[in-house]
């Protein structure tokens, strides 16, 4: 095969965006597909070029056959759209029956989400463990949390190894999640901005006193119906096949919730922490596709040196 | 004379389904066997053929395998399902409805 199809199959596979397994298998019957093409051509008598550029023309767009592709696979069953949504319900049924303070309930939800998280991530990373992905990120919060609360030696001591420790650990799960698709990324980091708003709102300085508790407790009706929010969202997102209305929901939601977060603080959440959190959102949304672009530039470029190298080592 | 685009959309998947209720084939295989038929009035765009097989694959309607055959490459092909064969048979009631009411027209 020429290095123009080559080409041609990798830009495929860089739109696809769908399972691992099931690209491997698409890009196959592609690969198969053109080599069929090429013989049945340079057998009509073109040459090697003409029949390559011929081959491209008959094949059409890389982009719209992915797009396509993406559109035929990317739909989730009613029950993956269960799962995916099932850690935002667990939450939100938590907050909104006020269990949250139980700490068996809370162990369960969390144990579950650890061994769902570990589950999926072994078992091909499916599009429903995503949402789950980002409240793995939670005991990393709560480490951050709890740290200030050490003696001050030790915390002296651990601050400085912590945040190093954290940002890598959040890294490696965002460019894993990138890798797959930066939409999931985007999915997996939208409950950031509205935890971090409820946060300001019960714990305005950042602290946990009994004043905090019953702050929770006020306002975990609305904290509940946030997460059954997201939980909702995650369940449309998973059963809406084109791309860009995967999009558009990701940021109505995140909007919509947003201002439901600022509007039952009541006037806890300033103007000014309300558009913080709105740019921290946009932010989370942006950092992934920025992300994707230089992930996928740079497996190109390496990818062209390999292939570009090959016939030098073979002449040597 | 080439057909319209509309109505090659509106037809691409029931002759899919045609032809692979009648033997199992693969995705080149279709393309070719297409053009013969219909002599040289079907000519679907190569690369979009894929999509549209992974389309009545998803809903149910074929089923991909592959096949390693002697002396060849490895090829996914597809074989209609029940559920398929269903969908068939009451789209060829529709398009025969539709030819007989549109030739009552013309």
């Amino acid at each position: 095969m020429t290095t123009s199809l080559s080409h041609y199959l990798e830009d495929i596979r860089d739109n696809l965006r769908i399972d691992r397994s099931e690209e491997r298998e698409v890009i196959s019957e592609l690969e198969t597909h053109v080599e069929d093409k090429l013989q049945e051509l340079k057998e009509a008598g073109l040459s090697e070029e003409e029949a390559t550029e011929t081959c491209l023309g008959l094949l059409g767009s890389a982009k719209l056959i992915a797009r396509q592709i993406y559109e035929a696979h990317s739909q989730g069953s009613w029950r993956q759209a269960l799962l995916a949504s099932m850690p935002h319900l667990l939450f939100g049924i938590l907050f909104v029956l006020n269990w949250w303070h139980h700490i068996g309930w809370l162990s369960i939800t969390l144990t579950l989400i650890l061994v769902t998280v570990i589950y999926g991530w072994v078992h091909g990373k499916p599009t429903w463990v995503f949402s789950w992905l980002g409240y793995s990120l939670l005991p990393v919060v709560v480490v951050g949390l709890l740290l200030p609360h050490l003696p001050k030696g030790w915390s002296l001591l651990a601050i400085p190894l912590y945040f190093p420790l954290a940002l890598w650990w959040l890294f490696c799960i965002v460019v894993q999640t990138t890798r797959r698709d930066w939409l999931f990324s985007s999915l997996m980091l939208l409950p950031t901005p509205i935890i971090i708003g409820w946060f300001l709102t019960v714990a305005p300085d950042g602290r946990f006193t009994e004043y905090t508790l019953q702050r929770v407790y006020y306002f975990a009706p609305w904290i509940g119906l946030s997460f059954l929010i997201l939980a909702l969202t995650i369940a449309a997102f998973i059963r809406l096949r084109q791309r860009w209305l995967r999009i558009v929901l990701l940021i109505i939601s995140g909007l919509l919730t947003l201002t439901m977060v600022a509007y039952y603080a009541s006037g806890r959440l300033s103007l000014t922490t309300f558009v913080g959190l709105i740019l921290v959102m946009w932010g989370l949304f942006l950092v992934p596709p920025l992300l994707d672009r230089w992930l996928r530039k740079g497996r190109r470029i390496f990818k062209r040196r390999i292939s570009y190298r090959l016939p030098t080592r073979v002449a040597n | 004379m080439e057909p319209r685009r509309e109505l090659i959309r509106g037809s691409a998947n029931s002759l899919l389904l045609c032809l692979i209720g009648q033997q199992s084939m693969y995705g080149y295989q279709i393309i070719k066997e297409l053009e013969k038929r219909s002599q040289g009035y079907f000519k679907f765009k190569e690369g979009t053929l894929y999509p549209a097989l992974h389309r009545l694959e998803k809903a149910g309607l074929i089923l991909g395998k592959w096949q390693l055959l002697s002396n060849s490459r490895p090829r996914r092909y597809y074989r209609i399902t029940a559920k398929g064969h269903s969908k068939l048979a009451a789209e060829r009631v529709h398009w025969q409805d539709f030819l007989h009411a549109m030739n009552l027209i013309f």
